[in-house]
């Protein structure tokens, strides 16, 4: 029995991913016909980046280091919170149309006809090219920063970051799951994951910038910043190696827990808008 | 006609667009609500990193700004953007994309002013609901910061005047981007960009006085100062009286300029315009 439920979970995956790539080619197919729109797509949250990094640059001409970190090392954490921040972007953003329209214009039912699971095809249905302008400058930042910071540098350090970035674009799509379902009782909750969306602007600078309640809320609350400075800062100068780490995965599996209750609790509340 | 009569004939056409733009922004208040406090968020992270900025420097005034006017000059700039920002690119976008626009076309309202008297409810709505008590909330900080009262009425006045001017300019300005719609059809990814750039060199990312020399001599000839920058800086009482004159002469004439293009825009574009459908 037991066996069976497990057969089963992984074959939703294996479809889950073979979904992913049928839709993902579709997308890239659109993109194909609409070159210009799916650059100034791209091209606006490049320049969104683009400018807090100018207003970092202007204010590094002023002092040398920011509460004991560098240009460099800023630009590194700002880099690094890109890369959870953007997958999130390009695979879950789905969640926005659930939150804004979906549910209130009636829309919702079409999935609910779908031979698999809701949330598995609300998420592999949306695949958000514009991210790729916050992943370019991403890479970008960390390129630069590179050249001119000497990380201590281990070989696992590879690995790690890796798993950080994984379930910190977890934490995202968790966040949004959560304050997505709250739609399918008040029919629209866009505004409310707005609120708590926007929360992730603390992660993209250190955290010792800001006051000890405003650190506790983004580290334990909302904890967008175990997306980025932690692993940033471990990978930085190996210090906390065990929490920057551990504590994304541990977060990630606890949001990912709520999000998947109170998804499917709002699923039994679901009821239709449509007419 | 008689200028008064004129007036009064003007009002009692467009008044009611003001009032259906005030009914759409009490539907749609959460959203606003929301938005601003998005923007509140951004004004705490900014906050923090000014404070790291001034701690690191050692110095207590930088560029003519104490960590307080900081503080005041964050709020007041979210504020007045919030205020000031004009979604008639997107609004003007939208309709001619849908057709829409035929159905404003046929009737005997001047193009612009229907789409300026809603978004003037919206911006009734917004000035009561987030303007008054942040106002009063900056208020509070600068007499506890300052240590007295220095709110000056009559400088207020000129603020509020200045912030109109940056609304029509920005208005304008919107509606020009917004017959783009002709030619794009990512109206949303241009409207970002357009805004994230404008936001830059309105001053509203960084006081245009923090900004390198050569950055700051060319934002400072540019109408975009006049967007946000100058009505913040009449606020804080940065400007002395003949700067405050000259500064909103500026404003004024950007205005009228854009007016103008807008316009200039329309009349050319309905020459060419075809809408399908019905």
């Amino acid at each position: 029995m037991k066996d069976n439920r497990i057969k089963r979970f992984f074959r939703e995956i294996h479809r889950a991913f073979r979904l992913q790539r049928i839709f993902a080619a579709l997308h890239l197919k659109k993109l194909m016909e609409y070159k210009v729109d799916f650059v100034i797509g791209a091209l606006g949250f490049l320049v969104e980046q683009v400018i807090n990094i100018a207003f970092l640059t202007i204010i590094f001409g002023r002092v040398e280091s920011l509460r004991g970190w560098s240009y460099y090392e800023v630009l590194f954490i700002y880099g690094f919170s890109l890369f959870p921040n953007g997958l999130d972007h390009l695979f879950f953003d789905n969640m926005w149309n659930v939150a804004y329209w979906l549910i209130r214009k009636g829309e919702f039912d079409k999935y609910l006809t779908r031979p698999i699971n809701t949330l598995l095809i609300v998420t592999v249905e949306e695949f958000q090219l514009d991210a790729f302008g916050k992943l370019i400058v991403g890479i970008a930042l960390i390129a630069t920063s590179l050249r001119h910071i000497d990380l201590p540098f281990i070989w696992y350090d590879i690995p790690l970051a890796l798993i950080a970035i994984l379930f910190g674009m977890l934490i995202y799509a968790s966040i949004k799951t959560i304050f997505g379902s709250i739609a399918f009782w008040t029919k629209r909750s866009g505004h409310i994951l707005e609120v708590a969306y926007n929360l992730n602007q603390f992660s993209q600078y250190p955290v010792s910038i800001y006051s000890r309640a405003v650190r506790g809320a983004v580290t334990y609350i909302i904890p967008f910043a175990l997306t980025s400075y932690y692993p940033a800062s471990y990978l930085l100068r190996h210090t906390q190696p065990v929490f920057s780490i551990l504590a994304p995965v541990v977060a990630a599996i606890i949001l990912m827990s709520i999000a998947l209750f109170v998804w499917h609790k709002g699923l039994d509340a679901y009821e239709s808008a449509g007419s | 006609m008689h200028p008064l009569k004129a007036t009064k004939k003007y009002l009692n056409t467009y008044l009611p667009f003001t009032r259906a733009g005030i009914q759409a922004a009490m539907v749609y208040r959460s959203n606003f609500l929301a938005w601003f406090v998005g923007s509140i968020v951004y004004c705490l992270v900014m906050y923090y990193i000014w404070l790291a900025v001034y701690h690191a420097s050692g110095e207590g005034v930088m560029n003519g700004f104490t960590m307080n006017d900081m503080t005041v000059f964050l709020f007041i700039t979210a504020l007045t953007n919030f205020l000031t920002d004009s979604d008639g690119s997107y609004d003007v976008g939208e309709e001619i994309k849908d057709g829409n626009v035929a159905m404003r076309l046929i009737k005997p309202v001047s193009f612009h002013s229907t789409f300026l008297f809603t978004e003037v409810g919206w911006k009734l709505l917004v000035f009561g609901m987030i303007f008054t008590p942040v106002v009063i909330g900056v208020e509070i900080f600068k007499y506890t910061a300052y240590g007295g009262l220095s709110f000056d009425i009559g400088m207020f006045l000129l603020y509020l005047f200045s912030m109109m001017m940056s609304y029509l300019f920005s208005f304008y300005m919107n509606v020009c981007f917004g017959f783009m719609a002709f030619f794009l059809k990512n109206l949303w990814g241009f409207n970002i960009i357009k805004s994230g750039i404008l936001r830059f060199v309105s001053g509203a990312v960084v006081p245009i006085a923090f900004m390198p020399d050569g950055l700051r001599q060319v934002l400072e000839w540019l109408p975009f100062s006049s967007l946000c920058y100058t009505p913040v800086m009449i606020y804080m009482g940065k400007y002395s009286g003949g700067e405050i004159a000259l500064r909103l002469a500026i404003q004024l004439g950007w205005v009228i300029g854009f007016y103008l293009i807008s316009r200039l825009i329309l009349a050319t574009a309905l020459r060419h315009v075809s809408v399908q459908g019905g």
